[in-house]
């Protein structure tokens, strides 16, 4: 493990030396919304935020990707797979980190590889930020995820406040990372301190806990219960906690013309949408918004957990905070904890 | 507005206990900091989760074009316009609905408070009166509700409902507001400055549909959007694209939006569309001297012909 | 690498209308290219991906038999809102598409060797049970697998399809088969009857049966119990289940049943499979 302290005035030559070689992402706040943008210098880098509006997923998985584009019938131009330069992401928290781990078992498992996913995952280095200040809607504890999470992870940075940042190492690429600039200096004791007081300090403002151990067999067996003629009631049915989430990854493979150019496109679709599951017969297997949160709620706890191992959630609150109408995912876990099964 | 909140909760009970409703829809508190949400009651004992309180900001009148029971709700000003607006429309029918109505002198706008807030999260919110407490780390400040309203309710000419069957504490009074003020401020700038506008807002449009979604009046079944044959549109947020879907839908629901503020609340990208609302609806005033939902009698402009409808826009 | 989304490029050699309201065609497809020709290796039950540039991709399921080496067949019927079906039937001799595939699972064809074997269609969902049936009654098959009984409906006589094929398979002595619509017409002189009644009258004995059933939703509904009171057991009853589909592998979310998700972990399965799933049983 090898950790360094970087004071905040030497970040901007940090960086400026790796912008030689790669293309560096950080949050950049405009029009109220903190998001990631390609940054030119550190100048422009918003550090004072919670988490970005929207997800680290957009930079592998963006809403719409072009496959291949297509002329007269015939496969025309193949999109080009390769990232033009290799990319760091910088300050992503270890939330959205984690939720990378649960999007690469299902875009590069054993079976198939997404090439589109796997390349920019390929070349791309993480460069987290620890949180110091969870918000109230965080619930990552919860989530096998933390505030100073490592999980697919290069680098984690530590903001032990006093102007200095610690930089821990966590792959042998972030260590390189470090490596290429002066502008490092050693751990010293009492940084070690610092960063045990923020970091507990940071795990106890996490007061959101939520049960997740015996929810996959609970669902199992509440599938059928009026409990969600309940849940879904206030639903819009609009797509803000799919699109928002960290992990959601429905798509669609739709063509499209742009320009007289015809393209096959690969697009952020909703399994909350009414026509998700709708077949050209007219029949629809998810009929109603109450079979579609239904299914979001059972796919995130119960199916993915089947399928993968693990519950498709990282607890980073941005479905509580952005949702319309105030549907609360911790309330939910938290009524299917209590709700009584049908009798069989 | 606290007595008020009392006494909706008994005029709620009341009306279940009664059986002349089956269901309540109204607001209660949500699960974060100073917000609300809708609640559905069918049970008198659970009206005490009924909240009155100036961020009661859903229109709720959205749910009754899928609620099939008979139901008391909760409206506000622009709230009783939307239910005027679907009783014409033939979405709802006067009867199986019960107008609990609520004069509202404003709602808190909650993208002003973060604003304000500047990136902090917001610990605790306080409502008193006419004021806001607002609680962070570090930072604890009060602020006049009247500086954090929404757009729509500073321009607001309704704040006592239009139509109601009961009315929740007492008419307030409607202090005369030049409600296209922005609208024309905005107009009189350069064609190109107001392009560059909608192109700036609409580029981070990520097509959610909440907008579309929460709004009363979009109730088709099958919405332009979800065709596929034809295909109005493609999937890709697009700036054409994504201009065109806000523009048509602006223009399908020109004479029927009631500005409540809705479509530019719940969107998470901070997209500013209402302009272009506020603007048709300044010219279907114009032109035919009509406002959406004000009256039952009153036929929609939209949905009607008349020898004498203006006509200088045919050269 | 390779691009998993990227259709293989195929010539349609030939349309067949099989129907009388002219809404269910037969694709014969050849790939090509000579080595995509080869690494499509499929067997009976799996579905193939069909894409027409320009308008989109849709899963079929595959009608041909995994011997009929030298082409590939889809049966495709039109629906008016379908973006791809209607694009599909609006093509000519010659045009140029493309296949992705085969996915899915397939028929328990080992298991089914040392068995009686059922096989139930309705409508037009009896495309891979075509493939199947080709397969087995292959002269290379059918000395592999023991008796094999069909029973195919559809709502009326102009809606059967594989016309042709059903009369070369009705002068066999090595298929019993049985034929039925639900309603007659003047010039039909065969069987009246829905599905699950005529099953009750020539279903064979269910001992060491099993049996392959497809059709839509409500006839699968109402065959079920028919058959498992014929004594079928639920690992023995065998249908195919069809979802809107996005990539045909897994990744895109949308056509599971459960955890289970139809494009990878069906669209075969046994009646005692869909039972366990919620959501699942027919």
């Amino acid at each position: 493990m090898k950790e360094k302290i970087i004071r905040k005035p030497q970040l901007g030559t940090w960086l400026e030396g790796l912008r030689k070689e790669y293309e560096i992402w950080a949050p950049v706040k405009k029009n109220g919304l903190v998001l990631f943008h390609p940054i030119e210098s550190a100048k422009e880098i918003h550090f004072d935020f919670s988490n970005t509006k929207k997800t680290a997923k957009d930079l592998f998985f963006p809403q719409s990707e072009v496959l291949f584009s297509f002329r007269g019938g015939e496969i025309e131009k193949e999109a080009d797979m390769v990232l033009e330069k290799p990319r760091i992401i910088l300050a992503i928290r270890p939330c959205d980190a984690k939720s990378l781990a649960l999007l690469d078992k299902v875009f590069d498992s054993e079976d198939y590889q997404d090439p589109y996913y796997v390349e920019r995952r390929k070349g791309t280095l993480l460069l987290g930020m620890a949180c110091t200040h969870p918000q109230t809607s965080c619930f990552c504890t919860s989530m096998r995820s933390g505030p100073f999470e490592k999980t697919s992870l290069d680098l984690l940075m530590v903001d032990l406040g006093d102007d200095k940042y610690l930089v821990e190492a966590v792959t042998q690429a972030g260590k390189d990372l470090m490596g290429k600039d002066g502008s490092f200096e050693d751990v010293q004791e009492k940084d070690r301190e610092r960063l045990a007081k923020v970091k507990k300090q940071a795990e106890e403002k996490i007061k959101s806990k939520v049960v997740i151990e015996g929810l996959e067999e609970k669902l199992d067996k509440i599938f059928d219960s009026p409990f969600w003629d309940r849940v879904h009631q206030r639903c819009l049915g609009c797509a803000i906690c799919t699109y928002l989430c960290s992990t959601c990854h429905c798509f669609a493979l739709l063509d499209e013309g742009v320009n007289s150019r015809e393209q096959r496109v690969r697009s952020w679709d909703s399994c909350m949408f009414p026509d998700f599951t709708l077949e050209a017969s007219g029949h629809n297997p998810r009929i109603s918004n109450r079979e579609r949160m239904r299914q979001r709620v059972m796919h995130k706890f119960n199916y993915f957990v089947k399928n993968f191992g693990e519950t498709a959630c990282v607890g980073c609150g941005r479905c509580i905070q952005n949702c319309p109408v105030n549907i609360d995912i911790r309330e939910i876990i938290e009524e299917i904890e209590n709700e009584q099964p049908l009798p069989s | 507005m606290p007595e008020n909140e009392k006494q909706l909760r008994e005029v709620a009970e009341k009306l279940l206990i009664d059986k002349k409703v089956d269901l309540i829809i109204g607001y209660e508190k949500g699960t974060l900091p100073l917000r609300t949400r809708p609640t559905f009651i069918r049970e008198p004992e659970e009206t005490k989760r009924l909240v009155w309180n100036s961020r009661c900001e859903n229109n709720l009148s959205l749910y009754l074009k899928t609620v099939k029971e008979k139901v008391g709700i909760v409206a506000k000003g622009c709230d009783s316009r939307s239910i005027v607006g679907l009783i014409k429309e033939s979405q709802v029918k006067r009867e199986d609905i019960f107008i609990i109505g609520v004069p509202c002198p404003g709602i808190i706008d909650r993208k002003k408070i973060e604003d304000v807030l500047d990136g902090r999260e917001l610990l605790e919110g306080v409502e008193s009166d006419s004021q806001i407490l607002l609680k962070a780390e570090g930072f604890e400040e009060t602020l006049d509700q009247d500086k954090l309203l929404h757009a729509s309710c500073r321009s607001c000419r309704h704040r006592n409902p239009v139509l109601s069957d009961t009315l929740v504490g007492k008419e307030i009074s409607q202090p005369q507001t030049d409600e296209y003020s922005d609208v024309e401020g905005f107009a009189s700038q350069q064609d190109n400055e107001r392009w560059a506008y909608f192109n700036d807002e609409t580029s981070r449009c990520i097509r959610c549909y909440a907008c579309r979604n929460v709004c009363p009046a979009c109730y088709c079944p099958q919405c332009f959007v979800d065709q596929s044959l034809p295909t109005w549109f493609d999937r890709t947020p697009h700036l054409s694209d994504t201009l065109i879907f806000h523009i048509i839908r602006t223009l399908h629901t020109a004479g029927r939006c009631v500005d409540c503020g809705a479509c530019s609340r719940v969107c998470p990208m901070n997209v500013e569309l209402r302009m272009l609302n506020k603007k048709t609806e300044k010219d279907v005033k114009e032109l035919y001297g009509y406002e959406a939902g004000k009256d039952l009698e009153e036929l929609p402009p939209m949905a009607t012909f008349k020898i004498d409808d203006p006509q200088e826009f045919i050269k | 690498m390779n691009n998993l989304y990227r259709p293989k490029p195929v010539t349609v050699r030939k349309i067949i209308i099989e129907n009388e309201a002219k809404d269910i065609k037969t694709f014969e497809l050849v790939f090509l290219n000579q080595e995509d020709r080869e690494k499509f290796n499929f067997t009976c039950g799996q579905f193939a991906m069909l894409s027409v540039l320009g308008a989109g991709e849709i899963p079929i399921g595959i009608a041909s038999s995994p011997l009929d080496d030298e082409y590939l067949q889809f049966t495709v019927k039109r629906y008016p809102t379908g973006v791809v079906t209607t694009a599909l039937h609006s093509l000519e001799e010659g045009s140029r598409i493309g296949v992705r595939g085969p996915y899915g699972n397939f028929y328990p064809l080992e298991t089914m060797e040392d068995k009686s074997i059922l096989i139930v269609g309705g409508g037009f969902a009896v495309t891979t049970l075509r493939s199947t049936i080709r397969y087995l009654l292959h002269e290379k098959n059918r000395s592999r697998f023991k008796d094999i009984t069909v029973l195919y409906g559809a709502r009326s006589p102009g809606e059967l399809i594989y016309k042709s094929e059903l009369k070369q398979w009705e002068e066999r002595d090595d298929i019993t088969m049985y034929i039925t619509v639900d309603k007659g017409d003047e010039n039909w002189k065969g069987r009246v009857g829905l599905i699950p009644n005529v099953l009750k009258e020539v279903a064979p004995s269910s001992e060491n049966g099993i049996v392959l059933v497809c059709g839509p939703p409500i006839m699968l509904k109402y065959t079920m119990l028919p058959l498992l009171d014929l004594g079928f057991t639920p690992e023995r009853i065998v249908t195919s289940l069809e979802r809107r589909m996005s990539c045909g592998i897994g990744k895109c979310g949308r056509c599971n049943i459960a955890s289970k998700y139809v494009c990878k972990d069906g669209p075969v399965f046994t009646y005692r499979e869909l039972r366990e799933l919620p959501e699942g049983a027919p």
